[in-house]
């Protein structure tokens, strides 16, 4: 078994592994290594700016919804508040209008009264005077023309007084 | 089973190292270049083949020198070892093309013979040296091995078995790596021996063979397995013994 090598054999292997060693060392180390380490570093550096840029986006885009979401509460807010206020002017409004209307109503109503009753007084009136003039002409025809002047008078006042009467009542 | 004896001697003289005759060459160191060339090749292409999505040769490649970097360079040496990539990533793939190579029948590893092993261990030990020699200086190195805080004539005995520890390094080292992948080789010829002579055997006692084919199976994965696991001993080893030469004092 020849597990020892005779020295002169040895030689080629240690000349042979030694050389063909730092050739692929030299080699690698400057030819094919680098470009390894530098993708290896270069895609380290990527996916973690891309996790970062990602990361970024979804906090700006909860900030967003967060944002839009106050907006949205604070619009049904205003909202209700324009309705609320719209109903309440309404209100008063319709209030204003309906007690206006009554108002007028009843300044009719007493000027439609106070007419009338100016009427009424202006026909008893005229209604006494002419009652006045038909009686004495009535009278006169009937007790033709013996009575006196004071006589006269007399009858007169007690019929107006009688009308009048009839009047008040 | 007759000739057994015989043919496992031819086996082992057939594992041995010769030299190819007219060329300046081992057997071993034939295929030793080969792995060569294919270490080369395979990490030239690969290198020129990147991309910022991962596929192919090239995140093999990516992979492969990832994890030397990670779990081997950072983890034993920290950030700051880095720069030792090159060295251990080339020690690393180097042993694991030749360890691999050697798996196809036929073939052999270019790490199966003393020379090689040798060798690579004596560049690892000069290489670590001289490390903790610039990063220390020569006294400053030296004095490192000395224990601080031990009463002094028994501080003097521990800084000679540290000193033979450390000259003691490239040869765990070799025959660690050699002796692996040369004992593999005689487990899976013996298994041949074994599966030839039972096919010899008389009548149905041949069904015999089988048994070896079987074991020859299993013992493959198992050798594929030690391919990885030798050349990642042999790198992190390496990563320690610079990592202690760099911080050499810090006890």
């Amino acid at each position: 078994m020849e597990v020892i090598l005779p020295a002169k054999t040895m030689i080629y292997e240690v000349i042979v592994s030694l050389v063909s060693f730092l050739v692929l060392f030299g080699v690698l180390a400057k030819f094919a290594f680098p470009p390894i380490t530098k993708m290896l570093d270069k895609r380290s550096e990527t996916i973690r700016e891309s996790l970062e840029a990602s990361e970024a986006t979804r906090i700006e885009a909860e900030r967003l919804l967060e944002e839009y979401k106050t907006q949205m509460i604070e619009a049904r807010h205003e909202a209700a508040k324009v309705i609320e206020q719209g109903r309440k002017i309404s209100e008063t409004m319709k209030n204003e209008i309906m007690a206006k209307a009554n108002e007028d109503a009843q300044a009719l109503l007493v000027k439609a009264r106070e007419g009338i009753e100016a009427e009424k007084k202006a026909a008893i009136a005229e209604l006494q005077s002419s009652v006045a003039d038909l009686s004495v002409a009535v009278a006169g025809k009937l007790i033709g023309e013996t009575l006196s002047a004071k006589d006269h008078a007399k009858l007169i006042e007690r019929y107006v007084a009688e009308v009048g009467a009839l009047n008040e009542n | 089973m007759s000739g057994l004896g015989e043919k496992v001697n031819e086996l082992l003289f057939e594992l041995g190292s010769h030299k190819i005759p007219g060329l300046p060459l081992t057997n071993y160191m034939f295929f030793l270049l080969i792995a060569f060339v294919l270490t080369l090749v395979f990490f030239l292409v690969a290198s020129r083949r990147l991309s910022m999505v991962p596929k192919g040769i090239g995140n093999v490649a990516e992979m492969g020198l990832e994890f030397i970097r990670d779990n081997v360079v950072v983890d034993v040496m920290g950030p700051e070892g880095k720069g030792f990539l090159p060295f251990i990533g080339t020690i690393f793939f180097f042993i694991l093309f030749n360890n691999l190579i050697g798996l196809i029948p036929g073939f052999k590893p270019g790490t199966g013979t003393m020379g090689t092993t040798v060798t690579w261990a004596l560049v690892v030990f000069i290489v670590y040296n001289a490390i903790g020699i610039r990063k220390h200086g020569a006294w400053g190195y030296l004095k490192s091995f000395y224990p601080p805080g031990v009463v002094w004539p028994l501080a003097v005995f521990v800084m000679i078995l540290e000193l033979i520890s450390h000259f003691i390094r490239p040869l765990t080292l070799s025959v660690r790596l050699f002796a692996n992948m040369f004992a593999g080789h005689v487990i899976l010829g013996i298994f041949s021996i074994f599966t030839v002579l039972l096919f010899q055997a008389p009548g149905v006692a041949k069904v015999m063979g089988l048994l070896p084919i079987a074991m020859q199976i299993v013992m493959y994965a198992f050798e594929l397995f030690v391919a990885f696991i030798q050349a990642y001993v042999f790198a992190i080893l390496t990563a320690v013994y610079i990592g202690g030469a760099l911080h050499a004092g810090e006890h």
